[in-house]
């Protein structure tokens, strides 16, 4: 173990490191905002991606969790003196807590089934969303006054929006990682056997049960860091960035992205936020965007089953392997 | 199965209200323009940059105070600009979209550096840069306000009203002339926006021994039938429509269909106040629609009304609207042109421009029922006395000329006033 960190996976974190440090001083301050969202949405997408590449369920629900997330940080922000980041984990485990209530249907149904099941779940948080709003500093449970918000706490060192940036990408780095060791570690190996034969699964002795329950546990753990991320970036959170079509979209860039690899994600957060940006920057309506990603996925679906970063991957592959050969 | 024919109706109506042809009938050429300087030369000096933003998508359109002020800036700039430099107008559209208002906030404030933002018209574009403008000490003069922190911030100041005095003002008139007994006002569910002015509406209701109901839609979702049957369940007798002109036109359309125009008396605060709507409400309403407006009526004889119309007309897109978030965005460009002026153009930055918008007090125009006045301090409404006029015939009457309100919300702001020597 120790060996492999200090070589292949050194060089990893030396990159990401250095990416973390230098991103915000390249950007301007509109895109230094405009990539903070494309990350943050990345850890919801991978979420997504986790429950489709590991199990071939497809959830949508993602963003309607976002939203409990961030919800949940902003109560806990105007309620208590907590720190942003225990705020965090608290909303992440919140969402992870429903996100494993949705898991109950999923013991019983797959595909189209589910994903409408998730869907109906996510039109439930929207409505909850509208009817009752996200906290402003009022008092009781909902903690809404009518009135404009109180201000939301950010990380000591992470005051300004560059430093935020840099925050953002270490948690998001950070969830990478536990979401790649989930994949080499025993609930990777069980979702790998379930996805290929639950009864086999079963019959090996695993509990499919609580290995789906834990693959949407993780996966609403991710949607709930996102929203208290977005929390702590927009400084307040609006119902209608919750709405559940959104949670569509996001699925469908996840797999124009690719869901087999962290890359994946990356590029669908990039997609997801980064494109409507620029049309807006260059004047044109970003509502265009939806036809580019219509005829993105159409491509991912007949030609490109891994996204994009599956083809990038191939590409570096046999680029490696070109170069292999012309040195032998 | 109403619900989708209802979202139509009401955004085919407000298309077709914002397609028509709306100068107002008074506007004779270009005899009654008159822009910064004067000069009839361009300005060629380094620009000034200046910022706005308006929230421009379903379910309404705030675009009247930027469109406005953006024809202002090029009549100054055609007229010497300010003493020579022209002012480089950049607007940007948060589409009502918090995390965008959030961007282009950032954009034109850090990324373009504008000296200040003129004409923003928005539900959710100063709640979310307010602290921004805060923290880099830039001053927006605001002119379609529709929510709280436009009004309790520091470092912004609207022109036009918003929806809490607009809408107090319409129900005083209501319950004085009209003996409104219990008003249901109709917003959107937005904390800040329909939440906060409907709250201080009861709240107006019972200080006259009244009684007053919310009730709150969701924005995404606007089914207005659901609505009025919901009005008609509260059994109230009056109906305070505090939403933007789309939805307020669609509600109304919803009551035709029913029969509902006599079972309550129908006010509104001034985002209905246009001269395409008889287009779209036709004879029904005539006679039943009273409206709060903000600003002086769009076809007065006042010289910056004429000036209004006349700049709009010349400098104007075509499409633009004319209502009173328009005539708000040509005026607050006027005060901050006016501003501007009195500095030495070489020094023009961010806290000069700040400094000599903080110095504007006890300025007039025929536009406004009282000075205008910014000063120093934590909030400003410098604006909250208006008119009330009368939906007939396809046109306005004027049936009450400018009165002030009287609610608790005011308290601060008269407290300023007095310190600051204006009396409204």
């Amino acid at each position: 173990m120790a060996r492999r960190i200090s070589g292949k996976n050194f060089i990893t974190l030396a990159v990401v490191l250095m990416v973390i440090w230098l991103l915000p001083l390249l950007l301007s301050s509109l895109w230094v905002k405009v990539v903070t969202s494309a990350v943050i949405f990345s850890l919801a997408a991978t979420g997504v991606s986790i429950l489709f590449a590991q199990l071939g369920l497809i959830n949508l629900s993602q963003v309607a969790l976002i939203g409990v997330g961030g919800w949940v940080l902003l109560r806990l922000n105007y309620a208590t003196g907590l720190p942003f980041t225990v705020s965090l984990l608290a909303g992440g485990i919140v969402a992870a807590i429903i996100g494993a209530v949705f898991a109950l249907p999923a013991v019983r149904m797959r595909g189209l089934y589910l994903a409408l099941v998730t869907l109906m779940a996510a039109g439930a948080l929207q409505i909850l969303f509208n009817a009752f709003q996200f906290p402003n500093g009022g008092e009781g449970f909902w903690g809404v006054a009518q009135q404009s918000a109180g201000d939301v706490r950010r990380p000591f060192l992470a005051q300004t929006d560059g430093a935020y940036l840099r925050y953002v990408m270490l948690v998001v780095a950070i969830c990478f990682t536990i979401v790649g060791m989930h994949r080499f570690a025993a609930p990777g190996r069980a979702w790998a056997m379930i996805r290929q034969s639950e009864a086999n699964a079963m019959a090996a002795g695993v509990n499919v049960t609580f290995y789906k329950t834990w693959a949407f546990a993780l996966s609403g753990f991710l949607a709930g860091i996102s929203g208290g991320l977005l929390a702590g970036a927009l400084q307040q959170l609006d119902a209608r960035t919750f709405v559940a079509g959104d949670s569509i979209l996001l699925f469908a860039l996840s797999i124009v992205g690719g869901a087999y690899h962290w890359l994946g994600a990356i590029i669908a957060g990039l997609l997801f936020k980064l494109l409507p940006a620029l049309f807006n920057d260059f004047g044109i309506s970003a509502d265009l965007t939806l036809v580019i990603f219509g005829i993105a996925l159409l491509h991912a679906i007949i030609t490109a089953p891994k996204g994009i970063s599956g083809q990038i991957l191939a590409g570096i592959s046999s680029l490696a392997a070109r170069r292999r050969v012309s040195r032998d | 199965m109403k619900k989708i024919p209802d979202i139509l109706s009401a955004l085919a109506l407000v298309t077709g209200a914002m397609l028509l042809p709306a100068v107002p009938a008074v506007a004779d050429g270009h005899s009654d323009l008159s822009c910064g300087l004067n000069t009839g030369k361009a300005a060629t000096g380094e620009p000034i940059k200046v910022g706005g933003i308006n929230g421009n998508a379903p379910p309404g359109d705030f675009s009247g105070g930027t469109d406005a002020a953006a024809a202002y800036f090029d009549c100054v700039n055609a007229n010497g600009g300010i003493n020579g430099r022209p002012i480089q107008y950049i607007v940007e559209n948060d589409q009502w979209n918090p995390e965008l208002a959030g961007q282009v906030g950032t954009k034109l404030v850090k990324d373009e550096g504008v000296v200040a933002l003129v004409g923003n018209g928005s539900v959710v574009s100063m709640a979310v840069n307010a602290k921004l403008y805060a923290d880099e000490g830039v001053m927006a003069m605001a002119s379609a306000c529709a929510i709280s922190d436009c009004y309790e911030n520091a470092n912004i100041v609207s022109t036009n009203q918003g929806p809490l005095p607009s809408g107090i003002g319409a129900l005083k008139f209501a319950i004085e002339e009209l003996g409104s007994k219990h008003a249901a006002c109709i917003g959107f569910n937005i904390p800040n926006n329909g939440g906060w002015a409907c709250d201080w509406m009861n709240k107006y209701m019972e200080s006259k021994g009244l009684q007053g109901s919310s009730i709150l839609m969701d924005p995404t979702a606007v089914d207005l039938n659901s609505i009025y049957l919901q009005a008609l369940a509260e059994g109230v007798d009056t109906i305070l429509l505090m939403l933007p002109a789309g939805p307020a036109i669609g509600l109304l359309k919803v009551a035709e269909e029913q029969g509902g125009r006599d079972q309550f008396k129908w006010v509104s605060p001034t985002p209905i106040y246009e001269p395409g709507v008889g287009n779209v409400l036709g004879d029904y309403w005539s006679g039943h629609l009273y409206v709060n407006i903000e600003l002086a009526q769009y076809d007065s004889d006042g010289p910056d009304n004429k000036n209004w119309i006349a700049v709009t007309k010349k400098y104007g897109k075509d499409g633009d609207r004319l209502d009173t978030f328009s005539q708000s965005g040509f005026i607050s460009a006027k005060f901050f042109t006016d501003a501007l002026l009195k500095l030495d153009p070489a020094k023009i930055d961010r806290a000069s421009v700040s400094e000599a918008i903080k110095q504007i007090v006890n300025v007039e125009s025929d536009l406004l029922c009282g000075p205008y006045y910014v000063g120093d301090a934590d909030r400003h409404m410098p604006n909250h006395a208006g008119r009330m006029v009368l939906y007939k015939d396809g046109g306005f009457e004027t049936v009450r000329d400018c009165y002030d309100i009287d609610t608790s919300y005011l308290d601060p702001i008269r407290a300023q006033e007095k310190a600051l020597g204006v009396t409204q």
